[in-house]
């Protein structure tokens, strides 16, 4: 298997605050990695970083193979993000569209009904606006937008954060199935150990903005590793 | 020898200092040649800039007329205060005219639309910032300088003198009702010593400036947005930022701009 995305030595700083510190990771065509980690370890600003939404320091970040986004120009910046398609950690839907057009932003060729179905959605909200529908629906509509443009690569930034434990079940098995069906290429981010064990084939583990573990989420419960234990037991390390 | 450690210690806070400042210029430098390349490469939203000059021209006009009435009236009221002393009443519609086009219709127009519509703009993308609205649209193949910033500049540039014309208008008559109906000046003299005396010059002046506090106002309301940053206080700094740096910046301009015309 060849990887689709390809990270080394990555590292980026905010205000001397080293907030990545030489990150290696491969991203692979149909996987579905999950990165895991404490608030702050740095996993949104990784993804940010593969998806070019955020420029790095220093490393480099290829795509298979084809172009790397080190020194790249405009051109490749705008033509590598619009290979990602995202589900952001609040939705970030805009405001003053209804659903219908948050959905196809800019996408007129977009087969509406077949996402509504996808995600879950009934065609009878796509009048509504996303002030007047639940946190639980936001995601879909998030979920929607970011599949809509056929993205190569999904990243979902803590796709079940804000949820009931339903609402999280619901969610979760929504992305199983999409993932599975439309094997796609995933990172979740995630506090949420059931989304890992519910679709992650691989896990990353993120602590002081290095990958502290990496494997197959059969080794996950195996691990040997203190503070990877400890993060999923949440224990608080003595 | 600490002496000398302390020289370079405090030479040392003036080169970081300047280096920061020039750094921060730079930055707001290279931001607004990126925002003037977007109004001029495609992908063009012709849509948004209807609906921003909606947002800041005609919105913006009963403030900014109402504004323009009331500082006729009152600069009527003042100029005969003082030019009754020396039986220089008959000045006062030059005054009046002169006043407002040239000065106080830019001036206060411009301060108004900053505190209305410059706030809006900074807070409608710093919220957008905030909220991840616009990482969202880059990824939806959106360059947000074109969506966002774009049309709310030309909006402003455009619309900004359309307002000072109409608070020419507006504050010229709050100074003629004044003068007729209280003062009981003749409106027909009244009339011919404000249009015999008003200059073509006096008028542009004022659009001109208003042009430039249009930008001005846009672009500060935009810059802080981009940048704004750790939730609703952010917000909240990014609005307070965006009106007291275009209220300064419309100030500074306003004389600049001015002394131009002065030496002209």
């Amino acid at each position: 298997m060849k990887p689709v995305v390809k990270i080394s030595n990555l590292k980026k700083k905010f205000r001397n605050k080293e907030i990545l510190n030489d990150v290696n990771l491969m991203i692979y065509e149909s996987q579905s990695l999950a990165i895991i980690g404490e608030s702050g370890s740095g996993k949104s600003v990784l993804t940010k970083c593969i998806s070019g939404l955020l420029d790095f320091d220093f490393g480099n970040i290829r795509y298979k193979d084809i172009y790397s986004l080190k020194n790249s120009n405009e051109k490749v910046k705008n033509q590598h993000i619009s290979k990602f398609g995202i589900l952001f950690q609040n939705a970030a839907l805009f405001d003053s569209m209804n659903i219908y057009q948050n959905i196809t932003f800019g996408n007129k060729k977009a087969n509406i009904l077949k996402i509504l179905d996808a995600v879950g959605l009934n065609k009878d909200c796509l009048d509504t606006y996303p002030a007047n529908i639940s946190a639980g629906m936001q995601k879909r509509v998030g979920l929607a937008r970011a599949i809509v443009t056929d993205p190569e690569i999904l990243i979902l930034d803590e796709p079940t954060t804000g949820l009931d434990p339903i609402m999280s079940i619901q969610i979760n098995k929504l992305l199983k199935k999409l993932v599975a069906k439309q094997k796609l290429t995933t990172i979740t981010i995630t506090h949420d150990m059931s989304s890992v064990y519910e679709y992650a084939d691989k896990v990353a583990f993120i602590c002081d903005g290095n990958i502290n573990w990496y494997g197959d989420i059969q080794d996950l419960k195996k691990t040997t590793n203190i503070k990877l234990k400890n993060f999923i037991n949440g224990k608080i390390e003595d | 020898m600490n002496l000398y450690k302390n020289i370079l210690i405090f030479l040392g806070l003036i080169g970081n200092f300047f280096y920061s400042v020039m750094d921060s210029l730079g930055y707001k430098l290279f931001f607004f040649f990126s925002c003037i390349k977007s109004c001029v490469t495609p992908k063009f939203y012709p849509q948004l800039l209807l609906n921003q000059i909606f947002k800041i021209g005609f919105n913006s006009l009963p403030v900014v007329g109402l504004t323009a009435l009331f500082t006729g009236m009152v600069l009527a009221l003042q100029s005969y205060t003082g030019f009754s002393r020396f039986s220089a009443e008959s000045a006062i519609p030059n005054v009046v005219v002169l006043s407002i086009t040239r000065e106080l219709s830019p001036v206060l127009a411009g301060l108004m639309v900053a505190g209305r519509s410059g706030a809006a703009i900074a807070a409608e993308i710093g919220t957008m910032k905030v909220t991840e609205q616009i990482d969202a649209l880059k990824t939806l193949s959106t360059n947000p300088y074109n969506y966002l910033i774009a049309p709310r500049l030309i909006a402003s540039v455009l619309s900004l003198p359309f307002l000072v014309f109409m608070g020419d208008i507006i504050g010229v008559f709050g100074g003629y009702s004044i003068c007729v109906h209280v003062l009981n000046f003749n409106p027909n003299v009244y009339l011919v010593n404000t249009f015999n005396f008003l200059q073509f010059m006096d008028v542009f002046s004022g659009l001109v400036k208003a042009s430039v506090f249009g930008l001005i106002i846009s672009f500060m309301g935009c810059y802080h947005g981009f940048h704004a940053s750790g939730g609703a206080q952010g917000v909240g700094l990014a609005t307070t930022y965006s009106v007291v740096s275009s209220s300064i910046l419309i100030l500074f301009f306003n004389y600049l701009i001015t002394s131009i015309f002065f030496s002209l």
